[in-house]
């Protein structure tokens, strides 16, 4: 049993980043009824900051802190520039942030190079208790996602920002008509959902190899995550997250990474057919 | 305090509206009536900035707001109750009422059935009092001009009598100018100065809301013409 | 108008095709070749077209069905099966082609099953659902031995020994040019019928069309699994010619190319489409030795551009202008009641 452990803690962490990297997909897609395909990219490009940082000797936690920043201020770039000319045409989004993501990984592949970079990991060593060991950077890792994700929660329960958000993902239209700018609230959502992946980026950044085809890979199961826990409320995206990510992980783990894609994809289709809303579909946006 | 002039709009190639010009003096209610289909709603929409217009111009307050997108037309001082009350079913009733500001106290003195319901989620509470919600969320924002579109649609006739009891309360209280999109012969009466008729796309009459009543079951009357077949 | 008349659509194609069929004359050898591939390209491109710009379905992984039907031929004709009389039979190119265009329907036909069943999913969530296939099947493939995995299969016979000689593409050209043209003339002619019509329907009014007795979900099934059939055509011809399958031709990459010389050719015509993917690729043979890793930076920021700016397309854009300007200019009696697609309705 102890020695199982190792394995769901890294179901768990992988669950975590998921979730951090499917809030944004969520945020958008409710509030704008889009789909950002560039939001793998996002996630590269925190993962990429702190490779950056790392050449320019700065200390991992400043960049991981700096990712969300950088990354949020593309985010609000690409929502300025490039989202906001084909909001109303939602597959057409689909299309534009596609082409936008494939800009994206070249200027990185020119900037860095198509090969891997590695970052190092920061906090070295293991934690062992009792009759087993894990590493520690991972336990930290856990602990910053899950502060994160709650702190984002508590912002939109139990904050006027929060409200105003939901209320824009209700009813955009009866929001307008209270004097709230909708389009304001939606550009710093955006934002935000981008600063989220960055950071999901920089924190995962030490475990994997960076290299400019990483976003799709999480790309994929945030999405199957989506459709399986429904886009419409927190619990929703938990609750895919969860299952998405850690049937991905153990299955993954125990049969091979192949399989597991599969019974994950074969589930979400399921779920589809059974509750096209998902899981929990909220009140939002029907699928 | 709110007025149109020659205002056009529609949807894609199909125009709705073809001109309509109207003034509503501050402190007073006009209620707009029409046959289904002629433009009640689309009127609402280019009024508070959802529809744009084609043509014409709009005032609130001396204030030219044509074009203006809503958020900013309701900052200017338009609150609406819209069709169906589209309160948010996940918030609860405080917080639906905050929305567009503070609450003033004074909300809860005019629905005084709404206090104990503060903590509930809107969703679930009746027709009627989702409709006090969606009034009070309006009037929270302290608006000058105030448009209600259709607001006794689903409502039984006690509750929309009693509606119009607290509008009326409103309207003396505060001065408040109102545009009423109304069907309900009794509210118009209840709470109207004038009455204008929407039809194709202009308005066909606008008589005082005593001729209205005086010539409720004339076949000549602007009733019949206007509203029935 | 939106659509382009009949007579012009003929023009233009009778030009492109004639064209295309005049390459062997300038380069019977090495461009030959490329051409060959360039139009099973473009057809793979016209099937999509179907899909996307008529039905309304953005389908992100339409190259499953392509590498479906090479990954059938491949093993279809190698005998990957087996060597009973059955495989045997199955075995000769001119079975195999039609089995494995089948397989790739079939195969469409059961993810349609699940995507459009009930209410269907939406435009977004078929978008990422299909994307998600293709990157699945890829890994799946690559992870499959038997079909060679990262390698794939080498060495896949070709359609007869009229084709076999590997120093002369011409006379296999001829036969993917034939039977683009079959697939384009048959694509135009549904398209221009009843057929279409629905077709247009099920894209901009899905529930109207449901209150006149027609079955959307049979529409927009028999749409996917026609796309997915030609797709797969194109694909089993493609491993045909090249004599090898690998699983780029069945994953997410090729998903992504042709909808972007779909996009960037025209979505809703098909000629459009075909052009497309036949201009993109040459520019990709002349282009990206010249700009190197830019290339793609350079496509995708076109495709943004088109997609933003020009989402009818950029070689679809011109035709339809040009056709409307001929229309214009002709003297003869208004038939264009004030619609888009009114050729052949009801």
């Amino acid at each position: 049993m102890i020695e199982a452990l190792p394995i769901f803690l890294d179901a768990l962490s992988f669950v975590l980043i998921l979730v951090l990297v499917a809030s944004g997909l969520v945020i958008v897609f409710g509030m704008m009824g889009i789909i950002n395909l560039a939001h793998g990219e996002l996630f590269l490009l925190g993962a990429y900051t702190v490779v950056v940082a790392q050449g320019l000797g700065a200390p991992f936690w400043l960049a991981a802190a700096l990712a969300p920043l950088v990354v949020g201020l593309a985010g609000l770039a690409i929502e300025l520039l490039l989202v906001r000319f084909v909001v109303h045409r939602p597959l057409d989004t689909i299309l534009a942030t596609w082409g936008l993501s494939i800009a994206i990984k070249q200027i990185v592949v020119l900037a860095f190079g198509p090969g891997s970079h590695s970052v190092a990991v920061p906090i070295d060593g293991a934690i062992s208790v009792g009759g087993f060991t894990y590493p520690a950077y991972r336990i930290v890792l856990m602990v910053v996602a899950t502060a994160v994700i709650a702190g984002a929660g508590y912002v939109l329960v139990r904050t006027r920002m929060g409200l105003l958000a939901r209320a824009v993902i209700a009813r955009p239209d009866t929001s307008a008509n209270l004097g709230i700018n909708t389009g304001r609230v939606t550009q710093v959502s955006f934002a935000v959902g981008a600063g989220l992946a960055g950071l999901a980026g920089a924190l995962v950044a030490p475990l994997i190899s960076v290299d400019p085809q990483m976003g799709l890979g999480f790309l994929v199961p945030a999405f199957l995550a989506i459709l399986v826990g429904g886009a419409g409320s927190m619990t929703g995206l938990v609750a895919g997250g969860s299952l998405v990510g850690g049937l991905d992980s153990l299955l993954g783990g125990w049969v091979s990474p192949v399989l597991a894609q599969i019974t994950v994809f074969v589930l979400a289709i399921l779920v589809i057919r059974l509750r096209p809303g998902g899981l929990f579909p909220g009140r939002g946006r029907r699928p | 305090m709110l007025e149109f002039n020659n205002i056009q709009a529609g949807y894609g190639q199909l125009p709705v509206l073809r001109g309509v010009s109207l003034a509503i003096e501050k402190g007073t209610v006009l209620a707009l009536m029409g046959r289904n289909g002629m433009g009640k709603t689309t009127l609402c929409k280019a009024c508070n900035g959802l529809l744009e217009t084609t043509a014409g111009s709009m005032r609130v307050d001396g204030e030219d707001v044509t074009g203006m997108p809503a958020f900013k037309i309701a900052r200017r001082g338009l609150a609406t109750v819209p069709q169906g009350r589209d309160v948010f079913e996940d918030f609860t009733v405080d917080e639906n009422l905050c929305l567009g500001g503070p609450v003033p106290g004074a909300i809860y003195d005019w629905f005084p059935a709404l206090a104990p319901l503060r903590h509930r989620m809107a969703g679930t509470l009746s027709g009627g009092e989702q409709q006090m919600v969606a009034i009070g969320r309006a009037l929270a924002r302290k608006p000058k001009v105030l448009l209600l579109d259709e607001p006794s649609e689903g409502l039984q006739p006690s509750v929309i009598h009693e509606m119009g009891v607290v509008l009326r309360r409103v309207v003396d209280d505060v001065g408040l100018t109102i545009l009423l999109v109304e069907q309900h012969i009794e509210l118009v009466q209840a709470l109207a100065g004038s009455v204008a008729f929407l039809a194709n796309g202009v308005i066909a009459e606008q008589v005082p809301v005593a001729v209205l009543s005086d010539t409720l079951n004339d076949a000549e009357g602007p009733v019949h013409r206007h509203l029935c077949i | 108008m939106n659509r382009l008349t009949p007579s012009f659509s003929a023009a233009t194609a009778a030009v492109v095709f004639v064209a295309l069929a005049l390459v062997p004359v300038l380069d019977s050898g090495y461009w030959t070749g490329q051409a060959t591939r360039y139009v099973l390209f473009g057809m793979f491109a016209m099937s999509l077209s179907l899909l996307w710009g008529r039905a309304g379905l953005l389908a992100f992984g339409h190259a499953v069905f392509f590498g479906i039907g090479g990954y059938g031929m491949a093993s279809l004709t190698m005998g990957l099966f087996g060597d009973g009389t059955v495989w045997a039979l199955l075995a000769r190119p001119w079975v195999a082609l039609p089995v494995s265009v089948a397989g790739a329907g079939l195969a469409a036909a059961a993810l349609g099953w699940f995507l459009f069943l009930g209410r269907g999913v939406s435009g977004a969530y078929l978008a990422i659902i299909t994307l998600s296939v293709a990157v699945i099947v890829e890994q799946a493939v690559r992870g499959v031995y038997a079909l060679g995995g990262d390698n794939g299969l080498v060495g896949v016979p070709a359609l007869g020994a009229w084709a076999a000689n590997p120093f002369d593409p011409v006379p296999m050209f001829y036969a993917v040019l034939v039977t683009a043209v079959v697939v384009y003339v048959g694509l135009d002619l549904l398209l221009r019928s009843r057929v279409g019509a629905l077709l247009t329907a099920v894209s901009t009014n899905p529930d109207r069309l449901g209150h006149f007795g027609y079955s959307v979900f049979a529409v927009r099934l028999g749409a996917f699994v026609l796309g997915a059939a030609i797709a797969g055509l194109a694909g089993a011809m493609f491993v045909a010619t090249d004599g090898f399958a690998s699983p780029s031709l069945i994953g997410f990459g090729l998903s992504a190319e042709v909808l972007i010389w779909v996009a960037l050719g025209g979505r809703s015509i098909v000629l459009a489409a075909f052009l497309g993917a036949v201009a993109v690729r040459l520019a990709e043979a002349f282009l990206s030795g010249l700009l190197g890793d830019f290339w793609l930076l350079a496509l995708g920021l076109v495709f943004m551009g088109s997609v933003v700016l020009l989402p009818q397309g950029l070689i679809a854009t011109p035709m339809l202008w040009l056709n409307n300007r001929l229309g214009q200019g002709s003297k003869s009696k208004s038939r264009a009641a004030p619609g888009p697609a009114n050729e052949g309705m009801v």
